[in-house]
């Protein structure tokens, strides 16, 4: 009667992660010291998977594209996701509308965005050089993903098109945490509302911001579909990032054990990023 | 008063918002329009906003192209994304029912296990998950995507099923148990319909993240028979027809019907899973 089979509830589950995630994990530590062949014997090299990771130029790149990339992309979706939450903070028949409309591109795939804006940025017959050139902006037709920085600022809006609206429902669920009668007493106060934003709404908030930041940022690091559509890594690797250099040292390559050393960086890199994130969530409460 | 004369002062902002919503949205309306129109007037210049003819061309062309490999793709999207979802519910409803109700020694480890996957993206694993379906021989098969799948998407479901059967009490578990039903039979007949909501958010949540997928679904298939359908769209763009933006557009369109026709019928549960675990109560 007392026999408790919670374990065996969990067994189908455990294994699952068992075999798919921490085998994985051990795994991928232990090919990176490894001179890992995908038939053969795999010798242990020490660090050399490693050394040789550090004294590849394209690995400084691809991070340097990365890192930068994130810099471009973060505010991008920050901004705008947090006018429109505390604009459509109000529950109305209007506002949801609105939050709707502007969550539905985060349905969409990455792929699907990514096209849809090649489309529109196509040099000859994209709209977008049309417009431009309707307005007088422009004489001749731009190709937007042909010049490195012109390409990271559109893989950038269009990613940023997409995600914004899951940072805005985020952002909007911390508002709605704050009590209405904060904002009843300032507006008994007198204060104008530029001020109770920035000296109420905002500290309050600040949790849930932070955390709706650590995750885009987060998620610009694992960036890579959008790059493989729009200019699959080019123009002269500028667009590179971190993914697809692992994808390439080890399936264009055949260099696995370096792929695993470099995919362990970019773990710590992470792990970091993550970091963070608990250490704002035990701020928090 | 006060009230009254901010509502009005609102009208011009709310004409605003939805001109600026109208432009928001103009890239999916751009992609739809381009897909119902015939080749030339796809690259007719000044573009035309509204098609003079409307046609499925386009989509005669991507459907019947090479016998029917798009098809091929979306019907591999659907049985890997339902195979996922009902797997990973499978896995996840006990699990979470135990790490709520069935408490044992070392299930806090095992749900803090679970949640470790939040911090290890797969995409830091490509490589020895690579060797390991090589090893078993599910490299290039379906079973092996819908495995990895499970395994990175569950967690999610965990974590919001575990708090969802939490909420319940005590006290029901209790009374079923006294009256001699089976832990079993208390999860699906009595915990699982009280459920309903979150078990509606994990199948989205699911949905859209396994229908979405491109980079596992292309780093760990090799043939049509496997591909899904954003790996068959890149194909498409990329290789097959590379400037031919009526099949990239029709193809597009039909890859991203089905998620946004599930996210706009059940968005508030999507949402509610969604910020579930964002902000503490």
């Amino acid at each position: 009667m007392k026999k408790n089979n919670g374990l065996l509830f969990c067994l189908p589950a455990i294994i699952l992660l068992g075999m798919f995630f921490i085998y994985p994990l051990f795994n991928v530590i232990i090919m990176s010291f490894q001179n890992w062949v995908v038939l053969g014997n795999n010798t242990f090299i020490g660090f050399n998977n490693y050394i040789n990771t550090f004294q590849d130029k394209e690995f400084w790149q691809v991070l340097g594209n990365t890192l930068i990339y994130c810099l471009i992309v973060t505010p991008m979706i920050f901004i705008p996701a947090l006018f429109f939450a505390v604009l459509l903070k109000k529950t109305n028949k209007l506002n949801a509308l609105l939050r709707t409309g502007i969550f539905i591109p985060y349905a969409i795939s990455l792929v699907a965005s990514s096209y849809i804006w090649t489309w529109i940025l196509n040099d000859t017959y994209g709209i977008l050089n049309f417009i431009l050139n309707q307005f007088g902006l422009i004489n001749e037709g731009i190709n937007w993903l042909g010049t490195t920085w012109s390409a990271r600022f559109m893989i950038s809006l269009s990613v940023a098109w997409k995600t914004m609206g899951f940072s805005m429902i985020i952002i909007l669920a911390g508002l709605s945490s704050i009590s209405s009668s904060i904002y009843e007493a300032t507006s008994i106060d007198g204060s104008s509302k530029i001020r109770t934003f920035f000296s109420i709404t905002l500290p309050l908030v600040k949790p849930t911001l932070m955390l709706a930041l650590v995750l885009s940022i987060a998620g610009s690091f694992k960036g890579y579909d959008q790059f493989v559509i729009m200019t699959g890594g080019g123009p002269m690797r500028t667009t590179e990032p971190i993914i697809m250099y692992i994808s390439k040292v080890a399936f264009d390559y055949y260099e696995m054990g370096r792929s695993a050393a470099v995919s362990v960086v970019f773990l710590i890199i992470l792990l970091s990023i993550s970091y963070y994130q608990i250490k704002l969530g035990e701020y928090d409460a | 008063m006060h009230r009254k004369t901010n509502s009005f002062k609102n009208i011009p902002i709310a004409i605003l918002i939805i001109l600026v919503l109208l432009i928001f949205l103009f890239p999916i309306y751009w992609n739809i329009v381009t897909a119902f129109k015939y080749s030339d007037e796809i690259l007719a210049y000044p573009p035309k906003l509204i098609p003079s003819n409307w046609t499925f061309f386009q989509f005669n062309k991507l459907l019947t192209v090479s016998n029917g490999v798009f098809i091929q793709f979306f019907i591999n999207t659907v049985i890997i994304t339902i195979s996922t979802i009902l797997l990973v519910l499978a896995v996840a409803i006990p699990s979470s029912f135990a790490l709520a109700k069935l408490p044992f020694k070392g299930s806090r480890i095992v749900f803090i296990l679970f949640l470790s996957i939040f911090m290890v993206p797969f995409q830091c694993l490509l490589v020895p998950l690579y060797s390991l379906l090589t090893k078993i021989r599910l490299y290039n098969t379906k079973f092996g995507l819908i495995l990895i799948y499970s395994t990175f998407f569950m967690p999610f479901c965990i974590f919001m099923l575990k708090n969802a059967f939490a909420q319940l009490p005590n006290a029901l578990f209790e009374s079923a148990i006294l009256d001699g039903a089976s832990k079993r039979k208390i999860m699906i007949s009595l915990f699982l319909p009280l459920s309903i909501p979150s078990i509606v958010s994990c199948i989205i949540y699911l949905f859209i993240e396994t229908w979405n997928d491109f980079i596992l679904a292309f780093m760990f298939t090799s043939s049509n028979e496997v591909r899904n359908i954003q790996v068959g769209i890149m194909n498409f763009g990329k290789q097959r027809f590379s400037s031919d933006w009526g099949i990239i557009n029709s193809g597009t369109l039909i890859a991203i019907i089905p998620t946004i026709i599930l996210f706009i019928i059940l968005q508030k549960y999507y949402i509610q899973g969604m910020t579930s675990g964002a902000v503490k109560e």
